[in-house]
Order: structure tokens, then C-alpha cells, then sequence
């Protein structure tokens, strides 16, 4: 039957989807557009740079030290004759693998806590968010060292610490909103029909919080991307000679005199996080158009 | 009104237990002890000095004497300055440790939450004014991009290109070393304030009762003072209770870049030195002062909005 209209060529205007319309009023804002894209290409930059390059981020050469921008070493090069915009790169890979792989854990802890303290509802709501209020009592850098501190000092435990203390605000607002979608009829119809909880909460809550949850994914990778840089610039995380954004521009607040140490790798952060936000921005115009 | 204050602070004394109790424990059950690292310690000197920690102790009893501790507001002894109690080092007599930290909060608060209120009412009061896109775009800005890269980028441009302030250090705590660090902090949450502000009085000045009160031909200015003001700020005071411990937390990194002498520093000491005594006081004590400020901000916030005051 379907197949059939089809054929006739109708001129049946074709039922819009959610999220076409939604990709076409991101598509319109020119600014998301092209944080987008810068963020694509830095990500690319990032992979293929270290990849390519025949010079190798921890390769020291004594006679080329504290070189200024130059055409064989573009960011010039650090105090061991280290060529920065290698290591940029390298670091900016760190810092974005860092950074996505706690967004994530960040995402799906907060997403399930926060729909089912939502669904459940009742006492168990109180108790998980109670939980969540004492958690955010603790001011999260001296939380996060403290983890660090305790479970030592290596990439992996410092996005797990980072992660750990940072699904807080996903869990309140997926919580609020799965409170709005509970009551919707479709759940209670659900319910009526004898689906399980477990199903109902991952067939109809979840994708329906998807808006809230991309916007929200949008905004949560510069905030790691801050918070691993920060970690860093207390001597936490990355260790040398693998590099980070943090630490490079920790190194570059300590050797002022030569001033490319520190505008390079802050200037590629300070893109990457406006970028990011600007993408936040038309992601939270194009899903919810006022 | 009292026992408003009463019942908030009765509801903050199981939250800080709480954050004490899992601060505590997270520490004490981590494998290993703080004094693997050292170099190979005699095993007589190793249990005197887990004797003097009372790491020889049933846990309990350990949690117990450490509550004992901070009710008579001691927060123990550092693990890496032998003998040092931590109150010392977290309190110095002379300038350092927290006063320098909360030197650089407090001053920063204190150009920061009028400023951004005045700024913001202005752009709220002149919307889509060039001023008012300044105020929207540097929110983003300064929301985006953190003091740990505006910080080092300030130093290089205006301590060492321009030499105008010094690059770093408290000095005796002048105007020449202070203005830094807090100008940097200043630049970071006074948009906020400022964004925040500036949306609430837009909203207030559309109200229904502003309307009347423009109708029966009040002038603006007895308007805005006499009962746009208030609500204008109710939105404001409850970002700035997440904000101290945001300030609080960013005057620490703001403290390692200017070399400052405050918590910073004695955070990334006890970091390297796996002094858990001493991470665990800051943690605690950073905890307490949010949750007290968030009272603090509670009542101000009672004070602003009569509905909540039965």
C-alpha cells in the first residue's frame, strides 16, 4: 500500500521528522557551523599530525633549543629543542581523548541515575539525590586530587576522578525531565500494557531526553577539557614527556621569555572551547526554536 | 525568622558528616599507606610512625578520634611535615595558607557582584544596545575560556611585555602584586553576574506589576528602585552561592599561576607528597565553607523574597 503511493509519484508532502528540522536550524546558524567544523579539523589535526610529522613529539635536539616560529619548526620549539607544534597536537590528542572519554562516563552515570531517581520517584529519589546534594558540597578540584592522591597518578585514574565528581548536573536535569515525561500518556499507557520498568525507562524516558542530553554533551566536553588542563597545571595526569594542553601552557607560564610556548597552546584551547560553546549555543536554539 | 536559620543550619550537619564520613573512609581504605613512598623505613620507625598517625587503630576507632578532632577544630597532623599540625599550615600566623586565598575571594567578590549588578542592569535597561552585546559576547567568552589560559596570557602580556605589574608573587600583599590575580578572577565571574542580572530585570521589567507601576505613570527611577530592584536580584543571589565555591576553587589555580603562597600551593604539595592528612583538611574545610556560604546565601535570599519569609 505505502509502496504503492510511492509509485504513483504523488505529490504528498513528506511528514518532516524532529530531527531534520532540527539539523536544518543548526545548518542555518553559521557560527555553530563553523565551530563545528573547526573542531572537526582540529580533531583531524590532532590524529594526523603526530602521525605524519617526521619529527617526534619527545625527540630533544640540543642544537635547536628555544627556537622562535619558524618554517621547519611552525610553533618554534621548547627548552629541550622539542618541536611545539608537534606536541601540540599530541596534546591536544591527550586532551581531546581525555575529554570525550569522561564526557561519556559522565553521560551515561548521569543519564541513568538521574532517570531513574526521576521514574522511580518516591523515597529512592530522595535518597539518590540527597546523595547527589552532599556530593556537591565537595568543591570537586580538591575532590578530584584527592582521588588522584589516593589511587596515584596516571591518565586513566585522573579521568576516572574527573568523571566520578562530574554527573552531578547531568543527573539533576535528566531527573527533572524524566519527572515531565512520566506523566506523559504514553508512558502510562505503556504501563497499562504490562511493559517493565527497565524497558519503559530505556524505550521511552531516554530517547526522549536526548534533546536535554546533547545539548548538555555539548557543554560537558570543554568542561573536561578545562578540568583535565587544570589538573594538569598542578602537576596531576599527564606526565612528561607525553604532553597536554595543561601542561603545555603550565610550561609556557614558566618560561614567559619565550612567549610561543604559552600563546600557541592556549591559543588552540581558547578556539577549541569557543568552539565548543558556540556549538552548545545552536544546539540549544535548534532543539528548542522559542 | 531565627528559626529559619536554625532549621538550615540543622539540615547542613548531617551533609557535612556525610562529606566528612566519605572523605574519611575513601582515604582509609585505599590500600597502601601514605608512607610506602618514603625511602625504606626500619620497621621500628615505620610503626612508631604509624603510631603517631594511630594508623595502628581498628578503623573506628581512627574515624571516631578524627571526629573528636575537628569538633575542637583541629584538623590533625601533616603527613609530610613531621609533627606539623595542619591548622598551622592551613592557618599561618603571618600572611599565607587560606588568608591568602581568601583575600584573593574576597576582593575579587567585592568588584565583582556590584559590578556585574550594575553592568548588568545596564545592558538588562538598554537591550540590543552595543553595550548589551558586549555583556552576552563576553559572557560566552569568559564562560568558555577559564583563568588557567587568560591568567598566563595576562602575565605575558601585562607583566612581562609591558612590565607594568610583577609577574607573580603575594609581596606583602600590596596593590601593585593583588591587582592581577584579582582582576583575572574579577574577569571571570563578573560576566556571569552580569549575564544573570541582566536577564532577570529584563524579565521583571515585562511583569505584570511593573506595567501597573508604569501606568500610574510612576517615573522610571522611583520604578526600578522602589520595586524592580528586588526581584531583579533573587535570580542573582542564588548563582552566587555555586559561585564562592567556584571562586574559591579558581582563586587556587588562579594562586598557581601568579606563584601565590594561598591553598594553591598547599594542595599541590600535599598532591605530590601524598599528604593525605592535609588533602583531606582541604577537601573538609573546602566543603564546610561552600556549605556555610550556601546558608549565607539562603538567608539573603529570605530577605530578598517576603513569600518565603512564613
Amino acid at each position: 500500500m505505502l509502496a504503492k503511493t510511492k509509485d504513483l509519484n504523488l505529490d504528498i508532502p513528506k511528514a518532516k521528522g524532529f530531527w531534520s528540522n532540527v539539523f536544518k536550524r543548526f545548518a542555518k546558524n553559521k557560527l555553530a557551523l563553523l565551530s563545528l567544523s573547526i573542531i572537526v579539523i582540529l580533531t583531524l589535526m590532532c590524529i594526523f599530525v603526530p602521525m605524519l610529522s617526521s619529527i617526534s613529539y619527545d625527540k630533544t635536539n640540543w642544537s635547536e633549543i628555544l627556537q622562535t616560529p619558524n618554517a621547519k619548526h611552525l610553533f618554534g620549539t621548547d627548552n629541550l629543542g622539542r618541536d611545539l607544534f608537534v606536541r601540540a597536537f599530541i596534546g591536544g590528542r591527550i586532551t581531546f581523548a581525555i575529554a570525550f572519554a569522561a564526557a561519556l562516563v559522565v553521560l551515561l552515570i548521569g543519564i541513568f541515575y538521574g532517570a531513574i531517581a526521576g521514574y522511580v520517584g518516591g523515597k529512592v529519589d530522595t535518597i539518590m539525590m540527597r546523595i547527589v546534594d552532599i556530593l556537591y558540597g565537595i568543591p570537586f578540584l580538591f575532590f578530584c586530587i584527592l582521588l588522584i592522591t589516593l589511587f596515584g597518578n596516571s591518565v586513566a585514574l585522573s579521568f576516572v576522578a574527573i568523571a566520578a565528581i562530574s554527573w552531578l548536573d547531568m543527573a539533576r536535569i535528566v531527573r527533572g525531565q524524566t519527572l515531565g515525561i512520566k506523566h506523559k500518556e504514553y508512558v502510562e499507557a505503556a504501563l497499562v500494557s504490562g511493559v517493565s520498568n527497565l524497558k519503559i525507562i530505556t524505550r521511552h524516558v531516554i530517547p526522549n531526553l536526548l534533546g536535554v542530553v546533547i545539548v548538555y554533551a555539548a557543554l560537558t566536553v570543554p568542561n573536561m577539557i578545562v578540568l583535565s588542563a587544570v589538573l594538569s597545571f598542578f602537576g596531576l595526569g599527564v606526565t612528561e614527556p607525553m604532553t597536554s594542553w595543561g601542561l603545555l601552557i603550565a610550561d609556557g607560564a614558566q618560561n614567559m621569555e619565550s612567549w610561543w610556548l604559552l600563546l600557541f597552546p592556549a591559543g588552540l584551547m581558547t578556539i577549541t572551547l569557543l568552539s565548543f560553546a558556540f556549538v552548545a549555543n545552536g544546539l540549544r536554539d535548534a532543539l528548542d526554536p522559542r | 525568622m531565627l528559626k529559619f536559620i536554625l532549621k538550615r543550619i540543622l539540615v547542613s550537619i548531617p551533609t557535612m558528616l556525610a562529606i566528612i564520613t566519605l572523605v574519611f573512609f575513601l582515604v582509609h581504605m585505599t590500600p597502601g599507606n601514605p608512607f610506602d613512598g618514603e625511602r625504606a623505613l626500619s620497621p621500628e620507625a615505620l610503626a612508631a610512625l604509624m603510631h603517631q598517625y594511630r594508623l595502628d587503630l581498628p578503623l573506628w576507632q581512627q574515624y571516631l578520634m578524627y571526629l573528636d578532632d575537628l569538633i575542637h577544630g583541629s584538623f590533625g597532623i601533616s603527613m609530610k611535615y613531621l609533627g606539623q599540625p595542619i591548622n598551622q599550615l592551613l592557618f599561618p600566623d603571618n600572611m599565607g595558607g587560606f588568608w591568602v586565598t581568601l583575600q584573593l575571594s574576597v576582593y575579587t567578590m567585592m568588584v565583582a557582584v556590584p559590578l556585574g549588578i550594575l553592568v548588568g542592569c545596564y545592558a538588562g535597561l538598554h537591550k540590543n544596545s552595543i553595550f548589551d552585546k558586549i555583556v552576552v559576547a563576553s559572557n560566552i567568552f569568559f564562560t568558555a575560556v577559564p583563568t588557567m589560559v587568560t591568567g598566563p596570557l595576562a602575565v605575558l602580556l601585562f607583566a612581562v611585555t609591558l612590565q607594568i605589574f610583577p609577574a607573580g608573587g603575594w609581596g606583602d600583599g600590596d596593590f601593585m602584586h593583588v591587582f592581577m590575580p584579582v582582576a583575572i578572577l574579577t574577569l571571570a565571574y563578573t560576566p556571569t553576574i552580569a549575564f544573570v542580572t541582566r536577564g532577570s530585570i529584563i524579565d521583571v521589567l515585562n511583569s505584570n506589576y511593573i506595567r501597573t507601576a508604569r501606568a500610574k505613570g510612576l517615573p522610571t527611577r522611583k520604578i526600578l528602585f522602589k520595586h524592580a530592584i528586588r526581584p531583579t536580584l533573587l535570580p542573582v543571589v542564588s548563582v552566587l552561592g555555586p559561585m564562592f565555591a567556584g571562586i574559591l576553587v579558581g582563586a587556587v589555580v588562579t594562586e598557581q599561576i601568579f606563584t601565590l603562597p594561598g591553598l594553591g600551593i598547599l594542595t599541590t604539595n600535599a598532591a605530590t607528597n601524598r599528604d593525605y592528612n592535609m588533602i583531606m583538611a582541604i577537601t573538609i574545610f573546602g566543603s564546610s565553607l561552600t556549605i556555610i556560604f550556601n546558608i549565607i546565601v539562603d538567608i539573603c535570599y529570605m530577605l530578598l523574597d517576603p513569600k518565603i519569609k512564613q
